[in-house]
């Protein structure tokens, strides 16, 4: 065990910190990823790392990254959020989509798709979720029918983040219609601008179109789109979310950041605030050290040949609820401040608490996570 | 940077653990309640294993060992409820001696003929005073003492006497080696009750099915193995950093203690839960390792103790706080 960087590593921590002093601020203050215009900007940041090389650090030179190991991921990370550059647009893409690609892509599928990814050039949106197939996604019934060397795509999509403005979705279609459940899934993607694709923003919570449903009829898709075989879609997809959850979504840096502007609320408002929240302010401290720690023990695993299996999901319920239970302190901190929304600029709490309670919600609910914790971890019955 | 256990390190783990496990079941603990004191017949185990010298340097008889490995065996005896003084005399009184240069214990401390107790002005009681050689009290190792009065604890394997006229005196390296083998028991105690719960919602039946088929006794559980997960790694940093000295350590030696006992508590009332009314018995062996944990997590530093050193270092300090702040080992002055 070593729990101190090494000299290269502290070089690679100074170039970056030095890249994104250069670069970072000009992309201060963005409106939300979550409308067109804000959007947009948020991709000329995709652009501007992609300029610098550092689209995905981890990626081989091949396909656009710097062929890092996951400890400078980390490293990259911790100096976008203390930089406070902001978020991933293609984050669906280059978390996701990315590493599944890398895993079951063919040579020719990574250089179609990875490259285009890092370099900034196409923004990706995850197609699963269905009106009828949410937490049960094995009840998935958008089919996906041979046709030569095409598919023809019929049925709907639904609560596609930013698919209002991403370029092409990844998802998982029904390619047997006799079958049932896990069975005869297929996980494809292609351009939201194929004929037949139509695609319907819906507000969100906070009143922006964050997310949207697609429609899909009779739309045709090259064989050579679909990653892995056919009806191997749903082990595929298990890999995607395993990604989603376990390390790559949400870095521990975020909570790092936000536990710090916390603290900092704190002690600017500690005369006013409740007792006991100063308790809950220093939970938030010590469980984003926790996560940061565990993330660092992940990364170290990995590297060494390990795999993450279901701790995953204690992952995802940790990262979620604290985000959840960080923001709800600073809230109740704000007082009556706290519904306020400024004439220019955001209310960063107010936005922030608002996102934490979609967390328990997406990527497989905490509740769903519970229970995968529950039958694999812990072995109870199903 | 690795934050990682050496296969080295965890073959000693695994072999400790499968050793406890047929050495130490719960029979032993039932027959050390019923009978009072302590078992030489366990000492002695312990002491072919090697453990009380895990510590000690080995030109002084010992492994020569570093407080990651005392730790990791500090979650096992946790999970086994090893009441022997162990943990005391060889994970905080032995490397006391070995950083303050008292060289004459270390012999007998590696060859287990000798145990020292711990007195500190942070409990008001010291533990297995009666069949110590010495007691470390204020900074120095006495061998006289007053004649010990038992102390009850809740903890019917817990052997308590009264402080009396010993003064404790306040030595954070004591106090910090302490709190960090009661977090790792504290872990290792969480680990097994949420195991116990888990094996009985496997076999106990009621509407026709194992009650571990309820959704609401799988969250409960879920919610202990999250608490377990996330009190492990603090726990590992904090023995790393106390184990090199690093100014940092006290700090992250409480968040491992509030993290190890937050997990324990939680573990605790949640395994009584799961088991119904047979959880209230004294029958069932889940009572020992309840009544550790609530003497653990009062032990050498309360919750309250601890949530003020980290509110000291990180509201009311100079901590360096955010994303790049973890693996600092120093904290700027103010
Ligand atoms: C902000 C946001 C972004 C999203 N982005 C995407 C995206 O980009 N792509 C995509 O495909 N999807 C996306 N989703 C959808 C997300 O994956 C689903 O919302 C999620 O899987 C839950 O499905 P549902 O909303 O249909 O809820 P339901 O499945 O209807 O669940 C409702 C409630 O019932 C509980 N429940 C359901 N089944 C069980 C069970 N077996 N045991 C216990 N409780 C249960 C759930 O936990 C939840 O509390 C997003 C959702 C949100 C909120």
């Amino acid at each position: 065990m070593h729990l101190a960087f090494t000299p290269e590593q502290q070089a690679f921590r100074t170039e970056v910190r030095a890249w994104m002093e250069a670069h970072a601020p000009k992309f201060r203050d963005l409106k939300t990823l979550e409308c067109k215009e804000g959007f947009d900007a948020h991709v000329a940041w995709e652009r501007e790392l992609a300029s610098g090389n550092w689209g995905m650090v981890t990626w081989p030179e091949e396909y656009g990254g710097r062929g890092l190991d996951l400890i400078r991921w980390l490293i990259f990370e911790e100096e976008c959020y203390r930089a406070g550059a902001p978020l991933r647009a293609n984050q669906n893409g280059i978390f996701l989509l990315g590493p599944t690609v890398m895993e079951y892509g063919t040579p020719e599928q990574r250089a179609r798709f990875l490259t285009p990814m890092a370099k900034g050039e196409i923004m990706w949106c995850q197609a699963w979720s269905e009106p009828g197939a949410g937490s049960d996604m094995a009840a998935i019934r958008t089919k996906a029918i041979r046709d030569g060397d095409h598919y023809l795509i019929t049925g709907q999509k639904t609560w596609s983040s930013r698919a209002a403005f991403a370029d092409w979705c990844f998802g998982l279609f029904r390619t047997d219609p006799e079958s049932k459940r896990h069975k005869g899934l297929s996980f494809i993607l292609l351009p939201l601008n194929t004929p037949g694709v139509s695609v319907r923003p819906i507000r969100q919570l906070h009143g922006d179109t964050g997310f949207a449903e697609i429609f899909f009829d009779d739309v045709r898709v090259p064989v050579e789109n679909r990653i892995a075989a056919e009806g191997e879609g749903w082990n595929v997809a298990m890999a995607t979310a395993g990604f989603e959850r376990g390390l790559m979504l949400r870095s521990p840096a975020r909570f790092q950041a936000a536990a710090k502007r916390l603290v900092e609320l704190y002690r600017a408002n500690a005369d006013r605030a409740a007792p006991g929240l100063r308790e809950t302010v220093l939970k938030c401290w010590m469980d984003a050290e926790a996560y940061a720690l565990n993330t660092y023990m992940v990364a170290a695993s990995i590297q060494a040949g390990g795999k993450i299996g279901a701790e995953a999901s204690l992952n995802k319920i940790f990262w979620s609820e604290l985000d959840r239970s960080l923001h709800r302190a600073a809230m109740s901190l704000l007082g009556s401040h706290a519904e306020l929304r400024p004439q220019t600029g955001a209310n960063e709490w107010l936005d922030g608490y608002i996102f934490s309670l979609s967390g328990p919600i997406y990527a497989g609910s905490n509740e769903i996570q519970r229970n995968i914790v529950a039958e694999r971890m812990l072995g109870l019955p199903r | 940077m690795e934050f990682r256990f050496s296969e080295d390190q965890l073959r000693l783990r695994d072999h400790v653990r499968d050793y406890l496990a047929k050495a130490h079941p719960p029979e032993r603990l039932r027959a050390l309640d019923a009978a009072g004191g302590r078992d030489n017949a366990i000492w002695s185990g312990l002491v072919e294993l090697g453990l009380p010298g895990l510590l000690v340097p080995e030109s002084n008889g010992g492994l020569g060992l570093t407080l990651l490995e005392a730790t990791l065996i500090g979650v096992e005896l946790g999970r086994a409820n090893v009441s022997e003084p162990l943990a005391d005399t060889a994970f905080v009184a032995a490397p006391w001696c070995v950083r303050k240069g008292e060289k004459s214990y270390l012999e007998g401390l590696a060859s287990g003929d000798v145990t020292l107790a711990l007195t500190h002005d942070i409990n008001p009681w010291v533990a297995d005073l009666d069949t110590a050689k010495g007691v470390i009290a204020h900074e120095e190792i006495l061998l006289t003492r007053p004649a010990p009065k038992q102390l009850n604890s809740v903890d019917p394997l817990r052997r308590l006497f009264a402080s009396g006229e010993l003064d404790g005196g306040d030595d954070p390296i004591l106090l910090d080696l302490a709190a960090l083998t009661s977090a790792a028991q504290l872990v290792g105690a969480a680990e097994r009750m949420l195991e116990m719960a888990a094996d009985y919602a496997k076999t106990r039946e009621q509407f026709g099915q194992p009650i571990g088929a309820f959704q609401a006794i799988k969250h409960h559980l879920a919610n202990v193995a999250l608490a377990i997960e996330f009190a492990r790694p603090p726990l590992w940093r904090a023995a790393y950093t106390l184990d090199r000295g690093q100014g940092l350590a006290p700090l992250h030696v409480s968040v491992a203690k509030v993290a190890a006992g937050d997990a324990a508590l939680l573990a605790a009332e949640t395994a009584i839960q799961v088991h119904g009314a047979m959880g209230y018995t004294y029958e069932v062996d889940l009572h020992y390792w309840m009544k550790r944990a609530w003497a653990l997590i009062g032990a050498w530093g309360d919750r309250t103790f601890h949530l003020k050193r980290v509110d000291d270092a990180v509201i009311g300090g100079t901590l360096p706080l955010g994303p790049d702040a973890t693996f600092i080992s120093e904290a700027p002055h103010a």
